[in-house]
């Protein structure tokens, strides 16, 4: 044999390595077909009549102006919602289509079929809805107990089979959840320094590029096939079915191309409503949100208000945590219990507190609903603990990397919660590797990149530089005592004469590389270099949301455990082939551990194929007690963290972040390029937290809704990036594996704002930061 | 009321029958001409995931009236590669990693393809300016400007 | 979109003609804004006249210097042309400071200058304005007016005008020029635009179906030594939350001439005269700026959350002029 010993061990494009995307060369060409790119002779477009109140009772809807106009095929109300008028993903309380009230502006009142999308759109418009306009209850202090309170439900949700036995909604009350956690004896305790601080977190857009859109095609059996992007094929179905009356079986969801996703695909936008428009006309219907409507047409980020204490001893020793964190669900519970859930298990972030009392509320309003967003839960309370810990350190004369080192968790360390760290907690490592990491050079020389950017507004004059630093913590996969897990079904066959493995999950793949880390698996996992990841769909069992950083965990350890379903298979026909004996699958050989190579794994096929179908779930987790936040409630942690350095022009009030530093523990780089396009996504995201990104709602509406006044970061926003990842193994998860996608959503933005606070020296409490807080404060000096 | 339209996208000669007035280019192009590269993320020109050459010159197809481009000369992303291989900063955007959902990159491969005609050897901030009307919301940019700079380098 | 006609238009004569014959006819640029507020449902109109077939598309340097501007030239390819990048930088600089790449490639001068304005309530139908309906009422006073304007705003509306490049214009003394059912006339910038008192829908002094031809930029002598600066939300692609273009001329340390404009800050493009009499034959020194900024905005009428505007202007003029006098110097 010529072949080397390297190649012979090691399988191409495995685990560890950085193969390209198999979507990579349709994805450049524009052939790779998104959601909004499908198309079907006969097809109808979809078009939703929403609410321009925030809160008003419907008196009378009549859709007759509608039906008139040429070319509509349909226009349909909750009168025509053919099962259940509510849905949600916890807790069923959002209405298909509004009935009797509507409880948020945008929330959606009737649909439309129309032969072209103009003229849907002007056939809703003729619609003619007569409102009854209620006082809105906007502020979420109202909403969790001033005497003026008005509730926005009058009655609870009804809870579903997802429901989590720890949330409780309150039966004629705003409050989606609220969470205690008592640890040590938070409210006897006193400390020799003390800092406090009020802090405030503006609701964040996902903003995915590609809007909510989807097909759906009527079926010869009555039911209907939707091709859609989504997050959670299984859980959209389940909640379809119940509107639709439909069983599950007859409701069959393909997945297209998805443009994003960042949590904004996880409750349903226009799943339910062009089935409904398919399964009245008879005809292919598509729908497409646009910008405007995309707005108005999935959660967002939730709003906080959070009150920090922390008290500590004269060397910066944390002795206690005193908080309250107040998160805006709006108007329907959507994911509000599990935002609710993190904010507050992880409200103290990644350090040793041995006193903490914690209250954690997640109200209803009727400001828009919000859920699921990269990072949920974790990413407002960091802004929080973290501004608290540069105060602390202030305070006691420590750095900022002294004061996180000082109190950092570390394996062993008990949580708030009564759970032991039970994995590689390098949290004062992550610290100690930022802090020795050079800093970039002085201001620089091509004015594009200095505060203002191409806006000509600084040649260096007035800028001042500062550096800040923060660190998270977040939990990967469902937690609380959910049952989380993913499905896989792996086949291996000879295509020609050469074998051929295909991978098909219900996971979805959003841009983050989900389909090349299957395809690493399979190979490392079979020996095989040929391998078909098959599109996304309900023919095989649920693969769980692609959110809380869990796929690569999750459906990783499900292609994992079916490849190990489908090897055992094949070593019983090597050991009827070979003999008996301990069989290994490398680059196409089957390899013994005593004889080495022995034949040629395209052999063992040629008895026919092997497929194996197995559904993998990780360790199981708890649920908290509801008044002191006691239980093994997660199933692992991830940590990263960033340094900030930015160039503030004060006096114009302008920021650039010159760098963005970041180390973050992945346990096992699966694909380290994907790795970093995650760490770089992610940091991205919270930059425009910190410094543009906020969805304006005035007294219930939306100001912003547009990406001309909603701004995100552009390639002139976005820093140069130095990253550093560390692989500390976590014995409990598929090849020692943690989260990647959201820990660097969650501490950039406290870095960043650290950094503008030590450059401008105003003691900045909100993000995102505008220039008006930079400006009226640097008057006062 | 409805117009007809011709114009010449990738080098083809088209035509599309029964366009209302109302419809953009981009429109047109994607749901009239069978040519779905160029994508719709904002209808306003605040994104540039439409954008396309239009004369030669990048412009975001969702503000340009299907009237207003009769006869103009177009090219999507469709017309990049020579229908066997992709164009250099096609293979560089996938090799960088470059593309993660990849709804804003057929924007981007226009823009950045128009830049490096222009100035082929652009430095970091050219880049960042030239690219400045392309939003993304995967990649945090970092590998974009790792294709662009690869496709410059290449081509030198 | 409500259904409209579209028609190309190959002379000027018969373009104004067909929009002066139909009330609810519009001119077509670029349809960088004007397409955008279709979609919105602001603008509503039954016909549309593309001109973007029309002759104006020209950048000509006269024998005085003035330049004389088409309405048809691009933003992009106006900011490149030598004699506004080199002999005009704050309107260079002014158009750079705009949009896109791919928006100034499609935006035109007339359409530019015809910008509507950013406020949200205008660009939300189904919410009161006073520009869009008349009568209908304002709510930015009490409800959302950060980005909206502390000069020459009035009870009925406090909408800003959102151009970059008309700032500049305005500083220059440019000159309009327009076609109508008359026939053809010029116009200063300065009157292009009107105040909003009690009628905000009448936004410039143009009739319907006059349409801007082009531009004229007298010389000013010291326009080499120019600036525009935006101030904005992010570091580009954005509409200016404070701007100002300024030119000036200085001698042995003494302001012999000044021009200033401040943007989005003020309905129109506004031309800071109060600050520029201030400013002449006083020290080029930062105190003297800062004392010409505050003597303009002494008319400032702040609200709760545009209030950092007065500060701010203040230190972008400081920071504009200082630069300049040190350029001179």
């Amino acid at each position: 044999m010529t072949v080397s010993t390297e190649v012979r061990n090691r399988t191409a494009g495995g685990i560890g390595e950085s193969p390209v995307r198999p979507d990579g060369t349709f994805k450049v060409t524009g052939q790779f077909a998104y959601s909004s790119d499908l198309w079907m002779d006969g097809m109808l477009w979809g078009a939703t009549l929403r609410s321009p109140h925030p809160r008003a009772r419907i008196t009378s809807i009549d859709v007759g102006p509608a039906l008139k106009l040429a070319g509509v095929s349909a226009v349909l109300t909750h009168d025509d919602v053919p099962g259940e008028k509510v849905y949600g993903l916890e807790i069923a309380d959002q209405p298909v289509l509004a009935f009797d009230e509507v409880r948020y502006q945008g929330e959606p009142v009737v649909i439309v079929a129309a032969d072209h999308p103009e003229t849907a759109r002007r056939a809703a418009a003729l619609v003619v809805v007569d409102y009854e306009v209620v006082e809105p209850v906007t502020d979420p202090r109202e909403a969790v107990g001033h005497p003026d309170w008005k509730p926005v439900h009058d009655e609870p949700g009804e809870r579903t089979a997802m429901s989590r036995d720890r949330a409780p909604v309150h039966p004629h009350g705003n409050i989606v959840r609220h969470q205690r956690i008592r640890f040590g004896d938070p409210d006897a305790v006193t400390a020799d320094v003390v800092v406090q601080g009020d802090y405030e977190v503006g609701m964040q857009d996902q903003a995915f590029l590609g809007p909510e859109s989807g097909l759906a095609v009527p079926a010869d059996d009555g039911g209907v096939d939707l091709y859609v992007a989504t997050q959670w094929l299984h859980v959209d179905r389940r909640q379809m079915s119940g509107a639709l009356a439909l069983p599950e079986e007859k409701i069959r969801l393909t997945l297209a191309g998805v443009g994003g996703a960042f949590g904004a695909r996880e409750d349903l936008s226009m799943q339910v409503h062009a089935c409904m428009l398919a399964l009245r006309t008879g005809r292919p219907v598509k729908m497409v949100y646009s910008r405007e409507e995309s707005f108005f047409g999935h959660v967002h980020r939730h709003p906080a208000l959070m009150r920090y204490e922390h008290g500590a001893d004269r060397d910066g020793r944390l002795v206690y945590v005193r908080a309250h964190i107040l998160l805006d669900g709006g108007a329907y519970t959507s994911s509000t219990p599990a935002v609710v859930g993190n904010a507050s298990t992880l409200g103290v972030g990644p350090y040793d507190v041995p006193n903490v009392g914690m209250d954690c509320w997640g109200v209803y309003t009727n400001n828009p609903p919000c859920g699921a967003m990269r990072g949920f839960g974790a990413v407002q309370a960091a802004f929080g603990y973290e501004s608290q810990m540069d105060k602390l350190a202030a305070a006691v004369g420590l750095s900022p990397v002294e004061i996180r080192t000082l109190n950092a968790v570390s394996e062993g360390s008990i949580l708030p919660t009564g759970q032991r760290i039970d994995s590689p907690a390098p949290v004062a490592e992550l610290m100690h590797r930022l802090d020795a990491m050079p800093l970039p050079g002085s201001v620089d020389q091509d004015i594009r990149l200095l505060p203002g950017g191409v806006s000509n507004t600084t040649h260096g004059e007035g800028v001042r530089r500062g550096v800040g630093y923060a660190v998270g913590i977040k939990n990967v996969g469902f937690s609380e005592g959910f049952d989380d897990y993913s499905t896989a079904r792996v086949r291996i066959e000879l295509v020609g004469d050469e074998p051929s493995v295909l991978v098909h999950t219900a996971a979805v793949e959003v841009g983050q590389g989900l389909v090349t880390v299957q395809a690493q698996i399979a190979r490392s996992e079979l020996g095989v270099e040929r391998v078909t990841v098959a599109a996304a769909d309900t023919q095989v069992g649920s693969g769980g949301s692609t959110s809380a950083s869990r796929q690569t965990y999750v459906t990783g350890g499900a292609v994992r455990a079916g490849c190990a379903a489908v090897r055992s298979s094949l070593f019983e026909r090597a050991a009827a082939r070979y003999g008996p004996g301990e069989f290994r699958l490398v680059a196409g050989k089957v390899e013994s551990l005593v004889d080495g190579v022995v034949g040629d794994i395209a052999s063992l096929l040629l008895d026919g194929p092997v497929e194996h179908t197995v559904q993998w779930r990780h360790r199981p987790t708890q649920p908290l007690d509801e008044a002191t936040g006691r239980g093994n409630a997660h199933v692992q942690w991830a940590f990263c963290a960033h340094r900030a350095v930015v160039d503030v022009d004060v006096e114009l009030g302008l920021i650039r972040v010159v760098e963005l530093a970041c180390v973050q523990d992945v346990g096992k780089a699966m694909n380290p390029d994907a790795v970093l396009g995650q760490i770089h996504g992610g940091s991205a995201q919270g930059l425009g937290l910190a410094v543009m990104e906020e969805v304006q709602v005035v007294d219930g509406k939306l100001r912003n809704p547009s990406f001309t006044d909603y701004l995100m970061p552009t390639i002139m926003d976005m820093p140069p990036m130095r990253v550093e990842v560390l692989e500390l193994a976590d014995p409990h998860s598929p090849y020692g594996l943690r989260g990647v996608g959201e820990p660097p959503t969650i501490s950039s933005t406290p870095a960043i704002v650290a950094a503008v606070r030590a450059a401008s020296g105003v003691d900045l409490k909100r993000v995102p930061i505008r220039p008006e807080h930079l400006v009226a404060a640097a008057l006062c000096h | 009321m409805t117009i007809r339209v011709t114009m010449t996208v990738n080098g083809e000669p088209l035509t599309a029958d029964d366009v209302w007035e109302g419809e953009s280019l981009l429109h047109v192009l994607r749901e009239r001409l069978g040519l779905p590269g160029s994508k719709n993320a904002c209808e306003q020109g605040e994104c540039g995931s439409c954008t396309v050459l239009l004369g030669g010159e990048v412009v975001c197809a969702c503000l340009v009236g299907a009237g207003q481009a009769e006869g103009a000369d177009i090219v999507t992303v469709e017309g990049l590669g020579d229908g066997e291989q992709l164009a250099t900063i096609q293979q560089t955007f996938v090799a960088a990693g470059a593309v993660q959902c990849g709804f804003c990159t057929p924007g981007l491969l226009i823009t950045a393809f128009d830049l490096l005609n222009r100035d082929p050897d652009p430095s970091d901030a050219t880049i960042r300016e030239a690219l400045a009307g392309n939003l993304c919301r995967c990649t945090g940019y970092e590998k974009i400007l790792d294709a662009v700079r690869l496709a410059a380098e290449r081509a030198r | 979109m409500r259904p409209f006609q579209f028609v190309r238009a190959d002379d000027a004569a018969t373009a104004v003609q067909t929009v002066t014959a139909n009330p609810k006819a519009k001119f077509l640029a670029g349809g960088t804004n004007l397409v955008d507020l279709m979609k919105l449902g602001v603008e509503r109109p039954d016909l549309l006249v593309d001109l973007t077939r029309l002759p104006f598309d020209s950048v000509d340097v006269e024998a005085d210097g003035t330049v004389r501007i088409g309405t048809n030239v691009r933003n992009s390819d106006l900011a490149a042309h030598p004699a506004v990048r080199n002999g005009l930088p704050l309107l260079s600089q002014a158009l750079l400071a705009g949009a896109s790449g791919q928006l100034r490639n499609m935006a035109t001068v007339g359409g530019n200058l015809l910008q509507r304005t950013r406020c949200v309530y205008f660009q939300d139908v189904t919410k009161p304005c006073n520009k869009r309906q008349p009568g209908s009422g304002c709510p930015a006073r009490q409800g959302d007016h950060r980005n909206l304007a502390i000069l020459g705003a009035s009870e009925a509306c406090i909408a800003t005008h959102p151009s970059d490049m008309a700032v500049a214009l305005a500083a220059l003394d440019a000159r309009v020029a327009v076609s109508g059912p008359d026939g053809d006339r010029e116009t200063p910038l300065a009157e292009l635009h009107a105040l909003p008192g009690e009628h905000p829908e009448q936004e410039t002094t143009l009739r319907h179906g006059e349409l801007i031809t082009g531009i004229a930029v007298p010389p000013l002598a010291y326009a080499e030594r120019s600036a525009y600066r935006k101030v904005r939300d992010r570091a580009s692609y954005a509409f200016a939350v404070a701007s100002v273009a300024a030119a000036l001329d200085v001698e042995d340390g003494v302001v012999r001439d000044v021009r200033l404009a401040f943007g989005a800050v003020a309905p129109k493009p506004w031309r800071a005269h109060a600050a520029e009499d201030a400013l002449r034959g006083r020290p080029a020194t930062a105190a003297s700026f800062r004392a010409a900024a505050e003597a303009e905005l002494a008319a400032a009428e702040p609200l709760r959350d545009n209030a950092f505007k007065v500060p701010l202007i203040t230190n972008v003029v400081v920071r504009t002029l200082s630069d300049l006098a040190g350029e001179t110097s």
